[in-house]
């Protein structure tokens, strides 16, 4: 059985600078991985190799059984996958309705689109994964005007009615309050199981609050892989954390 | 399902659309209307580059581009319709007699036919781009580059034409044409009826337009304007989109180029020079770039103006200072042009209506989304 | 070999004018990243400036090129505080406003001194032409040659060398933290967009002597300054020099071999090609994002 998402020996580089180099990680369906790691450690690098925002130099990215690495960014969004950027990136002008009916894509064409009016989705979903993430009283303020909190959610939210089935989340609570965090927590909770999830975050209190299995990075590699506990004690993922009290300190 | 802010545009848009046809009823001056006509033909031309510009984002300095070469297919139909054209052997058109030219460009030949000379004015214009808009797109050149791609292309299209004397007139362009013919209909460039001819072609025009960024396809294009990396990791390809509504832009300045012929009765390298390119730019900003009626209504108000004050000298001196100032005033204060004047207006009349019931829900809102951010 | 000579001499001078000419527009938009479609005007009036001061104060051109750089510098700065820095975050409408303030100079130059060709005179000193290696080359253009090269190693000394350009290469970097470090970026862009805008008028006193001087001579250099910036690359001085005397040698071979509008219409398509392909410039490399 093969894992639904798959890289093997993938790298990237930058006018020679390996940002990642030769990381191999399995992530199987339903799971919600945290990927964690020093800083330049490569994990924006690897989401972005999965998403096509940036080429692999070299190794493979399996999703499905299908290789990525040959694919335009929006085919492999197409397949299924959906990310979510550290600085959060939303339609601005466009009302948290709207935004929502721009991610909810069932059909990708130029023709397609230009024969349907815009606000013909299917709108109670829509509604439902408004209040799903807490914005069922925004859906028709601007994007512009929510909260830095409120905007992460609505990214959230997009990737949901996107229906992607592997979501990357880079940095999902930088800049929230610890509330804000908490309830970033039981949206990624509740997903759980049902989308594949990779989060790349910072906040170990978060990532203990989510994570079951936690891949390490550094250095562009693989440092080490295995439950929260596990991890806390490895002696090798303290050192990389030089200075530091190890990462729960982090 | 029509939302409350489709109803007004809507409505609003029916009504500039009336008023524009209506006007020959007050006005019996064939003179006057050749005018008006022409400004029309502009407003056609700021409302195709506010769809690509408001809507999209894609800033195309390069507009005139297919409004010239749509107003030389036009030219050349007619060219080959006029009969003082039988100058020289088998009815040459008489700058290529000058030219020594012997027969007919090939290329010249299918323009006997009024039908093709139509759509290609439409067609030609929006394959021009489509390859141009492929070319950027798939790219993914954006933002300042597309304005200066687009313009190193305009300049290139217009160097040929000026170059190619023997096909194209050169400096002076192609002069002394026939008049349009089309079902029985003669469209004198000083009458009603070509007045009539353009006031149609810009209300349908206009509402094409404005049927594209109501559509789905329409909100994408917003969409891309605001944040195009995002839109892309949705699975849309993003270029596709771009050019589409680029080719759709063209296609309404190449028909607007068209009657620009009609009205002016002749075509010309200035058709497609930078200094018109330009003008529409300043039309289309300072009407609305976001609006497509904003942006019609911009171009009839500056064209206008200018075209009032162009009989003295004097106040067409003065005027090129004005409109530079007025160009960087609206740019400082007013990024989204006169119409969103009207939209403010609009918004404010519609929420002192709606201001009585607000406040409680509003505040319902706010105490909900606090305790939702609370975790409680 | 004589005639290869002649030809790399042609092109050299060219280039030089190029490089002049494009240092203040470069300097602008690599590091505030304004494109200042109103340069042409600057180097319009620079170009008025050597032939009024000469006309009606009888200053000869050498004087004159520090009135005219202090004036169109103040200038500069004036436009900087009233009309750029409201549009730092709306880059493309900074094509648009400095565009209608280039509209409105030229306009005010065609109402106040005419719409005529004005002739600026070479000083008397550069008229003749000297001999390098059997080829007969106007002194005025080694001396332009030479302003070149001065002007850019003056221009690269100030932004690598000096305190105000480590503070101006702090704030293109980032504008927020150099502002947290004391910085005043304000006053740096408008010292910026000034010296950019003086380095224009420079440019327009010294090429006034080869060419005729009108309201409308600005349009041509501003696109020319404009590709060998793109071409050079942003943010790259150096990149501009080099782009320079290339753009300057194919230009030169252009103009021997075609007519002018077919080698106008070339430059072009390979700008187009250019930026779609590389549209950092050819001598920048990309870096991690």
């Amino acid at each position: 059985m093969t894992a639904h998402l798959e890289l093997s020996d993938v790298s990237a580089s930058f006018n020679g600078f390996k940002a990642v180099n030769g990381l191999s990680l399995k992530v199987e369906k339903g799971e919600l991985r945290c990927l964690i790691g020093p800083n330049g450690a490569g994990k924006t690098t690897a989401l972005d190799l999965i998403c096509g925002k940036t080429v692999p130099s070299g190794g493979s990215i399996r999703f499905k059984g299908i290789e990525l690495g040959r694919h335009d960014d929006y085919q492999i969004a197409r397949s299924g996958v959906g990310r979510k950027f550290q600085v959060p990136s939303v339609f601005r002008q466009l009302t948290v309705r709207e935004n929502l009916e721009v991610a909810y894509c069932k059909r990708n064409g130029v023709l397609a689109n230009l024969l349907r009016w815009a606000h013909s989705a299917d709108s109670d979903g829509l509604d439902k994964l408004a209040e799903f993430v807490g914005l069922s009283d925004q859906l028709n303020v601007p994007a512009a005007h929510l909260s830095h909190g409120q905007t992460q959610w609505l990214e959230i939210a997009l990737l949901l009615a996107q229906d992607a089935e592997l979501i990357l989340l880079d940095e999902p609570t930088a800049g929230m309050t610890v509330q804000e965090t908490q309830k970033t927590a039981d949206i990624c909770n509740r997903l759980k199981g049902k989308h594949t999830i990779i989060v790349v975050e910072h906040d170990m209190g978060f990532v203990k609050a989510i994570g079951d299995i936690i891949s390490v990075m550094h250095q562009g590699k693989l440092l080490a892989e295995g439950p929260v506990a596990e991890i806390e004690n490895n002696p090798k993922v303290k050192q990389v954390y030089l200075g530091s009290v190890g990462i729960s300190g982090a | 399902m029509m939302s409350k802010r489709t109803m007004r545009q809507v409505f609003v848009y029916g009504a500039v659309c009336l008023a524009i046809l209506l006007l020959p009823m007050l006005i019996n001056d064939d003179f006057l209307l050749n005018r008006f006509a022409r400004y029309l033909v502009l407003a056609m031309v700021s409302m195709a580059l506010a769809l690509s510009w408001g809507y999209a984002g894609i800033l195309n300095l390069g507009q005139a581009m297919s409004f010239g070469l749509g107003s030389y297919c036009m030219a050349m139909a007619l060219k080959l319709r006029t009969i003082p054209v039988h100058t020289g052997s088998e009815g040459l058109p008489d700058f290529m007699v000058w030219n020594n030219v012997e027969a007919l460009p090939w290329f010249w030949k299918p323009f006997y036919s009024m039908p093709f000379a139509i759509a290609a004015g439409i067609i030609g214009p929006m394959i021009v781009s489509a390859i141009l808009a492929w070319f950027m797109f798939r790219g993914r050149v954006t933002g300042v580059y597309v304005a200066i791609i687009t313009l190193a292309t305009l300049v290139v299209v217009n160097l040929v034409i000026i170059d190619q004397q023997w096909a194209t007139g050169g400096f002076n362009g192609i002069t002394d044409l026939a008049q349009l013919e089309l079902f029985g209909i003669t469209f004198d460039a000083y009458s009603a009826t070509t007045y009539y001819l353009i006031a149609i072609c810009l209300t349908v025009c206009l509402f094409l337009a404005l049927a594209v960024t109501k559509s789905k396809a329409g909100l994408i294009l917003q969409a891309i304007r605001d944040q195009e990396d995002r839109v892309r990791f949705f699975g849309y390809d993003v270029a596709l989109f771009k050019t589409m509504v680029f080719c759709v832009s063209a296609g309404i300045a190449g028909l607007a180029g068209m009657l620009y012929t009609i009205v002016m009765e002749f075509a010309s390298p200035t058709f497609l020079g930078v200094q018109l390119s330009l003008s529409i730019v300043i039309w289309c900003a300072v009407g609305g770039r976001q609006s497509l009626v904003g942006a019609l209504l911009g171009a009839i108000l500056v064209a206008g103006m200018q075209g009032a004050l162009s009989e003295s000298e004097v106040f067409l001196d003065t005027w090129t200072l004005v409109m530079g100032a007025l160009f960087v005033l609206v740019v400082l204060f007013l990024p989204n042009g006169i119409a969103s004047l009207g939209e403010k207006l609009a918004e404010k009349f519609g929420s002192r209506r709606r201001a009585a019931a607000e406040p409680a829900k509003r505040g319902n809102a706010i105490s909900r989304s606090t305790k939702l951010a609370e975790g409680k | 070999m004589e005639f290869l000579f002649e030809q790399f001499i042609t092109g050299l001078s060219i280039g030089s004018i190029l490089l002049i000419v494009a240092l203040g527009l470069s300097i602008i938009y690599g590091s505030m990243g304004v494109i200042n479609m109103a340069h042409g005007e600057f180097i319009m009036l620079g170009a008025y400036g050597a032939w009024a001061l000469k006309a009606y104060a009888g200053i000869s051109l050498f004087p004159s090129l520090i009135i005219i750089f202090i004036a169109t510098a103040l200038l500069g700065a004036l436009i900087e505080r009233g009309v750029i820095r409201y549009l730092y975050r709306r880059p493309i409408d900074t094509i648009l406003a400095t565009w209608g303030i280039g509209v409105m100079l030229q306009q005010l130059v065609r109402l106040t001194a005419g719409g005529e060709l004005r002739y600026v005179e070479m000083p008397p000193s550069l008229a003749a032409t000297v001999d390098i290696f059997g080829v007969d080359v106007s002194a005025y253009r080694v001396f332009i040659i030479i302003a070149g090269a001065a002007l850019f190693a003056a221009t690269w000394m100030l932004v690598n060398k000096t305190t105000i350009g480590m503070q101006l290469r702090a704030v293109v970097q980032d504008r927020s933290i150099a502002t947290a470090f004391g910085i005043n970026a304000s006053t740096i862009y408008t010292g910026t967009f000034a010296y950019g805008a003086g380095l224009a008028g420079l440019a327009g006193a010294l090429v006034a002597p080869l060419k005729s001087v009108s309201p409308e001579m600005g349009t041509g250099y501003v696109v020319d300054a404009f590709f060998v910036v793109v071409l050079g690359g942003v943010q790259s001085l150096f990149g501009t020099v080099a782009s320079s005397v290339l753009l300057g040698q194919l230009s030169g071979v252009l103009a021997y071999w075609q007519n002018d509008t077919v080698a106008k219409a070339l430059v072009l398509v390979g700008i187009v090609i250019l930026i779609r392909f590389r549209p950092q410039g050819l001598f920048v490399t990309r870096v991690r994002t």
